[in-house]
């Protein structure tokens, strides 16, 4: 059996156009996908059962036995962290919200170590973009800086810029203009028309040169800026306002360099800038499928889309101070929960080595590096592949991703809401 | 089978024509009965103000762009923080809310129905999902066609029953409620940088204009037998001179319907400005309302901004960046393929400032001169005029020229030359009040038969009331108990539960989801139109198959208006 | 000689992201890109392994000739590896300087550990 237009919840780009292959019940074949999407849907590898840790061994057990374990954790846990969530379904992460909130903990999702800064330049000064298909049928001038989309986002291009065909683009290939931005040659690099190769940290200053031209003080720019020469960045400039529609596309090369945040706001205000001369528009590159929709549905319910404390009853947001790498350095939290993501990978070992002294539990599909610490690990349904769920774009278009094949592993919403109803059961005993 | 009944309460009930008497209202399982048995739970209303629960029937609650809007603002989340309460969740926000922020306040002011003022088709989902979380009202959604390229396609062919097909299809696929246009053509140019002056600008590529965009939808709209009638912002929003634009948009509307308007134009204040540039800037007012009064088959909104901050957000991207371009505050913008646009930037509106002190002015002598009050109804579009936690004050304002010279002396001292409202001394009563603030959004929504905004036998139980006694109260004078008195009411009821006493919420209010399906006949049905399908092929970046909204996304009590059309 | 440390995705991590177990996960996430003028410099050829020391800590890898990257940067795939000597500042963000830590390379005898032994000594425990 073959299903058409399945939704791959791998990265950001949620293309909804796999055709996949099943027989016997299990996935054989993916066509359409990307060399990632080909790894997520035929991949083996997977936790069968829940496993609780006891002492040195670990030991398999039923679901019933490790949400209980898990209620307890948090039940007994003064302050909670709750971590992950861009891997996973909007309906979990609603209930993650509701647990947090019940529990009076922190909650943050892998925004904090991916585009939070981009959230925090939005919240500065905005963020002027458009959904992807409104880049694929107008765009004559895309630019990719701080990433490499033939990596992180393999069909980014094929579907909605470069490659793909467009209504107002005749031959959009032929049309259609690419510059890259980078500190280093990618494989994206290599493709484009217009490769700019800026020495590390160097973003801020190269972009406001490029705000400075467009704004028509070239005269203050000197001949070089951060390994740029002017003149090339006049010739930049000048495809920027020439383009009918222009489309910046950055990725964590701004976000996590020097500067931060402050990049970004630099990006936006140079969009803002070129806003006056054409059309142009701004857009973070996402990583995870649905860390979009953890920013969203944090953001619906609580206000803001990461990093939020309910210590004290009101929801209250400072990145810097509540996001979960600070949370874990300075060992605050003495309980963690990690749904879907695995932060002792992709967090600085400083944040790492507290997971050691507190109880951990994991919810998710796969053995990682934070099951090392992990006291209690639950296996739960893969959304788009077992289960379905809402999904958000990196462009805030939502979907549904589907179930395509049937498992015997609860979701995630059922995983949390069983916890849920376990803690509220305790707190009415009391 | 639950029973409660009201006692010695002062309804007033416009669409069933009771306009202030004492009497009991009884409800039997969710719905009005015509009496309860003993047993039935009783509330004391003790003479207080009873209406029909509050109907919105243009707000900025749920969805994309009221998402960014707070995603993009924590300093607005900071500014309406709450704790949890025993049935309630804590808080954020004050122009643009959390989505529980929005459920409880509207509960607070007597809301049990609210109609989001703008959905992309595209971005349905977002909009359900917020839906789902609104526990405490029922909601709707306007879906937006302004840009559409199925429709500026089918209208550039002068095909009106394609139009209609197209629409048709759309609001069942996103289980939208109603067609909403915003800047009709403006979006589309806005793809290009661009925007359209009025209505009879050349839309480029499509080469129709946004007359005939609207034309065709008012036509294709009476075909689908919609309950709403084409929901409209006019183009040229906020820019002076537009009341021209406005009116002629005004004398084109036919009148091809008799139970409810044939075009509902949203937040006029912002569309009635005289003036060729800031410097000369006016009310025009009085030339709208003079027009309305002539217009049976139009209604409005007001659109009356507030002082204070709030946030503006609309799905007009051009408008956005002109806003953003006199603030130069932050700005988001997000165009949305095939189909609309939005922006949002945050604003403070000055009574220092002229420009506000005339906006101010214009939105309250819209409501003042339009003779009939079934025309004219109370909103803010908020949060754009202010958040709808500002409603009392202009209740206030509309039953006390006393308040509102006492406001008028507090404003910009150059806005008397450029106004009306110190001229206008109407003062409206309680009927009239509740006439603007759910009997004629209701019937302007067409959810009256379904039993929405009237306490008829057979209507949802959906009652507020309020701490106001007629007797003991001259609105004119003691204006600041009115302002108190409609923000808080003793008691809102949902179907027949008490859902808000004394602004603490008392349990989920099985909110539902209204939304339309029109019978459209095989010949019609879009799903087999090979240039239609095409779009999704080529040109959309979802495919057709993951477009429409699944029933997932509704709870089991939504209610689906199937209706009759000529397809 | 000391480096600027650039870290990012890869196919290869991404392709197995989900199987941080493996060896192919732990061969990419250790392996360090460098510019071949630079490993000349330092005297090591591909597939040599280098010890990178930051200001919180040291971590073993395996050097990657690309003359992609300019003088002075080196690349690392996102992972534990990479993870071992960042530190953990955030500048009052959130975010780690992930793409901007400065880091000192040589020559090592040492093997590249596995990616369990990377979170032992920190308390990690094995499954």
């Amino acid at each position: 059996m073959i299903k058409k237009n399945v939704i791959c919840s791998f990265c950001g780009c949620l293309c909804d156009d796999l055709s996949i292959t099943i027989e016997d019940g299990k996935i054989t074949g993916v066509d359409n996908g990307c060399a990632l999407a080909n790894a997520k849907f035929l991949g083996k590898e997977r936790l069968l059962k829940p496993v609780i840790r006891e002492g040195d061994s670990i030991k398999e057990t039923e679901y019933n036995t490790a949400i209980e374990k898990a209620a307890d954790i948090l039940k007994d846990a003064e302050r909670p962290l709750f971590f992950g969530w861009s891997g996973t379904q909007g309906e979990a992460q609603a209930k993650g919200v509701h647990l947090c909130m019940l529990l009076g903990g922190v909650i943050d999702n892998t925004s904090s170590l991916c585009h939070g800064p981009s959230i925090l330049a939005i919240q500065e000064v905005g963020h002027p973009g458009c959904t992807l298909g409104q880049v694929k049928n107008r765009a004559d001038l895309i630019i990719y800086w701080g990433c490499n989309p033939l990596e992180g986002h393999p069909r980014h291009m094929s579907r909605y810029t470069t490659y793909a065909d467009g209504f107002f683009l005749k031959n959009a290939f032929r049309e259609r203009k690419l510059i890259v931005v980078d500190v280093r040659k990618t494989m994206s690099s290599d493709v484009a028309d217009e490769f700019i190769q800026i020495e590390p940290g160097g973003d801020y200053a190269v972009l406001s040169a490029l705000r400075a031209i467009v704004r028509g003080e070239e005269k203050i720019i000197p001949e070089s800026v951060s390994g740029v020469s002017k003149s090339q960045l006049k010739r930049v400039a000048d495809m920027c306002k020439e383009a009918r529609f222009g489309a910046l596309f950055f990725g964590l090369g701004l976000t996590m360099s020097k500067n931060k945040y402050k990049n970004i706001r630099n990006a936006v205000e140079l969009t803002d800038e070129l806003s006056r001369h054409t059309k142009f528009t701004i857009s973070a590159m996402r990583g995870h499928w649905n860390v979009y929709g953890a920013n969203e549905v944090f953001t619906w319910m609580t206000g803001y889309p990461y990093a939020i404390d309910f210590a004290r009853g009101i929801p209250f947001y400072n990145p810097g101070e509540t996001t979960a790498a600070e949370i874990l350095y300075r060992k605050e939290c003495d309980a963690l929960m990690v749904v879907s993501s695995d932060p002792a990978a992709h967090m600085p070992k400083k944040c790492v080595e507290h997971m050691a002294d507190i109880p951990v539990i994991q919810i998710d599909p796969h053995k990682n590096c934070t099951s090392f610490f992990t006291d209690v690990q639950i296996p739960v349904a893969i959304t788009g592949i077992e289960a379905s769920g809402t999904a958000y774009r990196m462009d805030g278009v939502p979907l549904r991703t589907k179930k395509i094949i049937d498992a015997d592993f609860l979701t995630d919403t059922e995983v949390i809401s069983r916890i849920y109803e376990r803690i509220l059961e305790a707190k009415a005993d009391v | 089978m639950s029973e409660l009944l009201i006692k010695n309460a002062y309804v007033i009930d416009p669409i069933n024509d009771i306009k202030g008497e004492i009497m009991d209202i009884a409800i039997k399982d969710r719905m009005i009965a015509d009496s309860v048995s003993d047993s039935a739970e009783v509330i004391d209303a003790k003479g207080c103000l009873t209406l029909p629960g509050g109907v919105d029937s243009h707000t900025h609650i749920c969805g994309t762009k009221v998402n960014f809007g707070r995603y993009m603002s924590p300093e607005d989340m900071r500014a309406g923080r709450g704790r949890a309460q025993p049935h309630m969740y804590p808080v954020s926000g004050y122009s643009v809310p959390t989505v529980y922020a929005n459920t409880y306040r509207y509960s607070a002011l007597g809301y049990t129905t609210v109609l989001e003022g703008a959905m992309a088709p595209l971005e349905a989902r977002h909009t359900h999902e917020e839906f789902f979380c609104t526990s405490l009202q029922d909601t709707m959604a306007n879906t937006l066609f302004d840009g559409n390229w199925s429709v500026m396609e089918a209208v550039s062919d002068k095909d009106l029953k394609r139009v209609a097909a197209v629409v048709g299809w759309t609001l069942a696929a996103v289980k939208g409620f109603a067609v909403k246009v915003t800047n009709p053509g403006g979006t589309e140019m806005w793809g290009w940088g661009k925007d359209v002056g009025c209505i009879h600008q050349k839309i480029d590529h499509f080469g129709i204009t946004p007359a005939e965009i609207i034309e065709y939808l008012i036509r294709a709209n009476e075909l689908l037998n919609l309950p709403h009638s084409v929901h409209l912002h006019c183009n040229n929003l906020g820019k002076p001179g537009n009341y021209k634009c406005t009116l002629e948009t005004m004398q084109r509307t036919p009148n091809l319907n008799d139970k409810r308007q044939t075009l509902y134009m949203t937040h006029v204040q912002f569309h009635s400005y005289g003036g060729t540039k800031w410097g000369d800037f006016c009310s025009k007012a009085d030339d709208i309302a003079w027009m309305l009064n002539r217009k049976p088959q139009i209604a409005i909104d007001m659109g009356q901004v507030m002082f204070g901050k709030t946030t503006t957000m609309t799905a007009d991207g051009p408008m956005e960046f002109n806003l953003y371009r006199l603030y130069n505050n932050k700005w988001s913008n997000h165009d949305v393929e095939l189909e609309t646009g939005s922006g949002i930037i945050p604003v403070f509106y000055s009574r220092k400032n002229l420009v506000n002190s005339v906006m101010w002015s214009i939105g309250l002598e819209l409501a003042l001169m339009t003779k009939n009050p079934w025309q004219c109804m109370l909103a803010t579009d908020n949060p754009n005029g202010a958040p709808f936690v500002k409603y009392p004050e202009i209740i206030a304002l509309l039953m006390s020229s006393r308040y509102r010279d006492e406001e008028f002396a507090k404003i910009h001292p150059d806005t008397g030359k450029r106004v009306h409202l110190p001229s206008l001394d109407r003062e409206m009563d309680f009927y009239e009040i509740a006439v603007m603030t759910r009997a004629a959004q209701a019937k302007a929504l067409g959810i009256t038969d379904i039993g929405k905004g009237h306490l008829g036998e057979g209507a949802y139980g959906d009652v507020a009331i309020y701490p106001i006694k007629n007797n003991d109260i001259d609105p004119s004078r003691d204006y600041s108990k009115i302002i108190e008195g409609f923000s808080l009411t003793d008691y809102t009821i949902k179907s027949g539960r008490v859902i808000s006493r004394h602004g603490n919420c008392l349990l989920n209010g099985n909110n539902r989801t209204i939304w339309v399906k029109p019978k459209i006949s095989e010949e019609y049905n879009m799903s087999n139109d090979p240039e239609f399908v095409k779009k999704f092929e080529r040109y959309y970046s979802v495919s057709m198959e993951n477009y429409p909204v699944e029933e997932e996304y509704m709870n089991k009590r939504n209610i689906c208006i199937e209706t009759e059309t000529g397809l | 000689m000391k480096f600027e440390m650039i870290t990012g995705r890869t196919i290869r991590q991404g392709e197995f992201v989900e199987h941080k177990h493996s060896a192919e996960y732990s061969e990419e996430t250790s392996s360090c890109h460098i510019n071949p003028v630079d490993m000349m410099f330092l005297g090591i050829m591909q597939g040599d392994t280098i010890l990178l020391k930051s200001v919180c800590d040291e971590v073993v890898m395996t050097a990657f000739e690309d003359s992609n990257l300019k003088r002075g940067s080196v690349f690392v795939p996102y992972g534990p590896y990479c993870n071992r000597i960042i530190p953990n500042e955030t500048h009052g963000t959130g975010m780690p300087d992930f793409k901007s830590s400065v880091v000192a390379i040589t020559p090592t005898e040492r093997k590249v550990a596995s990616v369990y032994d990377l979170f032992k000594d920190i308390g990690g425990r094995e499954l």
